[in-house]
């Protein structure tokens, strides 16, 4: 009866007019939700691994090669400091001539100049129990990166008619190696322990080059010219933005993902922001509707506060209105959205077979915290405008 | 509630005034439970006043006035709620019935919220006083006397220590203003309440314990 009583005076255009914002509002906030969380995993497929990657960094060389290429103490720091970075090593080269030359049975039958350089223990993906040193060893353990392997062998021994050498057999041969500097030479040997795919670079183990280069370089600047970055998840698009902004160079177009999760973070903010300033638009249509209404009945409301009915009471037929449009856009925006979100799942699978199919829950929370937050502030609105028809 | 007292209350407008000749306005004076009280007046003197302070509508009044032995200025809109349900009963001037409701509505919304009286019990009220056959009627439609009777009966469905009757029966003629004054005394002695009667001339014609001046 109090419903009979209040239901007048109320617009249905007005409430149309809420009904349908307040849908596209919040319709284009969950969509942009549901949108960002389907299409992330395309990027980040290794999300939901626990394994680490790892990022090698270097300074970007300019056209007149004049800017400092190494690394500071102060810019390690800086960049252990951010949050994608779980951990940051320095790559040390050696400062001194090395040649080596192999054979077999110690015959030499090949000999080249070469290098060597270390990064911290930890960072190497290769676990050969061979794999250390003390000063005073005359063992040097060598990690070759694969590819070069596969120069050889695709490139090189193809067009030579050279025998093909496999990994297995690779680490049988012996390596003869001379380290030149200060005046001093020392004969080593050394043998292929490892292969990486991470590390693009000839590996000998720290505390080798640690020692080396103050035996036969001990004034050489060590500093390094390339830092390897552990990250938990390379499309980080923090990442990119780090590197841009210090004029780093990244060796791995994994980042690739980095970027587009950016931009894609960007437009579904956009996108979300939009969504948010309509449904907060339709929250004033509302609020304006139910607020013209409780003037137009002002007097009715008075007189049942006056008869004894509670300003809880009598706000509660609007609070249920309210309440009630806003769960019902709700769930039609859930139902437009599942809609739509089939239609364009479709396209995505076509595109990307593999990809992981993104959870509903996120958005559907997204959904309901909105539609409780509209709730909650169109409920205290009203108990507010009530109790001041009670103070008169 | 037993008493209500009125200690110096006068109406905040009245306050300019030089000598008030009153018998309710600055006093010192008391309502008991079971008595019936006459308060006659001319216009512009505050009896629809006394009427809103009483119920806690309006507290524009200077003094105080005490409900037992507690302030009423000291009472929240739940303590407020509950009194207009239980204790208090007030038949306005004006009436304040919703005219696109109909005669039984009105009544009914007032019960619906007490559930004090059967709607059998309404019912034969309605043929008391004689307007049984706009039952299912709008209000709006009806006369302002057969409205004030849709109104007694509104107020007669609760509880109440107090029944304050804002000029009742200004708009009937002797037999229905009779048939009027029977039932709200019968229900005022039934309960053991109080009646406040204002009028500015006509007044129902019952024995009362004290005639005020206002």
């Amino acid at each position: 009866m109090i419903w009979k009583l209040l239901r007048q005076h109320i617009s249905p255009l007005q409430l149309l007019g809420f009904f349908l914002a307040n849908l596209l509002g919040v319709f284009v906030v969950l969509l942009a939700m549901q949108f960002y969380n389907d299409v992330r995993p395309i990027f980040s497929q290794n999300d939901g691994f626990i394994s680490n990657d790892y990022i090698i960094l270097s300074k970007r060389i300019s056209t007149t090669g004049l800017t400092a290429s190494t690394f500071s103490d102060k810019e390690i720091e800086e960049l252990a400091s951010q949050p994608f970075a779980r951990n940051v090593g320095a790559f040390t080269a050696s400062q001194y001539q090395v040649s080596c030359s192999m054979g077999i049975q110690g015959m030499a039958t090949f000999g080249t100049q070469m290098y060597f350089e270390s990064v911290p223990d930890q960072f190497v993906d290769t676990h050969s129990q061979e794999w250390h040193y003390e000063p005073g060893n005359q063992f040097v353990p060598i990690i070759l990166p694969r590819n070069y392997l596969a120069i050889y062998n695709f490139g090189f021994a193809q067009s030579r008619s050279l025998p093909r050498l496999s990994e297995g057999l690779v680490s049988t041969l012996e390596l003869m190696l001379v380290l030149r500097g200060q005046g001093k030479e020392q004969r080593m040997k050394g043998r292929v322990v490892g292969f990486t795919t991470r590390l693009n670079t000839i590996l000998a183990p720290q505390s080798f080059i640690d020692w080396s280069n103050a035996e036969f370089a001990p004034q050489a600047d060590t500093s390094p010219t390339r830092l390897i970055l552990e990250v938990g998840n390379t499309a980080d698009e923090r990442i990119v933005k780090f590197a841009q902004s210090h004029g780093y160079d990244v060796d791995d177009d994994r980042l690739q993902a980095g970027k587009a999760t950016y931009v894609l973070k960007i437009v579904s903010g956009i996108v979300m922001a939009v969504g948010l300033l309509i449904t907060l638009l339709s929250f004033f249509i509302l609020m304006l509707s139910i607020y013209l209404l409780v003037q137009k009945n002002t007097r009715k409301l008075q007189t049942l506060l006056l008869l004894g009915y509670s300003p809880a009471r009598v706000s509660l037929p609007y609070q249920l209105l309210t309440v009630g449009i806003n769960v019902l856009v709700l769930l039609l925006a859930l139902a437009l959205l599942w809609w739509l979100r089939g239609h364009y799942m479709k396209m995505l699978w076509s595109m990307f077979p593999t990809m992981p199919s993104g959870s509903y829950l996120p958005t559907i929370i997204l959904g309901v915290a909105l539609c409780l937050l509209v709730s909650v502030l169109n409920i205290i609105a009203l108990r507010r405008k009530i109790l001041g028809i009670w103070k008169g | 509630m037993n008493t209500i007292k009125l200690q110096k209350t006068l109406p905040q407008v009245f306050a300019q005034q030089p000598d008030i000749q009153s018998d309710i306005w600055l006093q010192e004076l008391a309502f008991e439970k079971g008595r019936l009280y006459l308060v006659e007046a001319s216009s512009g003197t505050g009896k629809s006043s006394l009427c809103s302070y009483l119920y806690g509508h309006r507290s524009d009044y200077l003094g105080t006035i005490m409900f037992d032995d507690r302030d009423i200025r000291t009472f929240s809109i739940s303590e407020w709620t509950r009194l207009r349900q239980q204790n208090l009963s007030l038949l306005w001037q004006e009436l304040r019935l919703f005219p696109e409701l109909t005669a039984w509505e009105n009544v009914e919304i007032k019960n619906r919220l007490t559930k004090y009286k059967k709607k059998k019990e309404i019912a034969s009220w309605f043929e008391e006083l004689g307007i049984a056959d706009k039952l299912h009627t709008k209000v709006g439609l009806m006369s302002f006397g057969q409205q004030q009777r849709v109104a007694l009966m509104r107020a007669l469905c609760q509880p109440f220590d107090l029944l304050m009757a804002d000029e009742p029966i200004s708009h009937l003629d002797d037999n229905n203003a009779q048939q009027m004054s029977d039932l709200m005394l019968q229900e005022v002695q039934r309960q053991g309440a109080a009646l406040i009667v204002t009028s500015i001339g006509k007044h129902i014609s019952i024995h009362y314990d004290q005639i005020l001046h206002l």
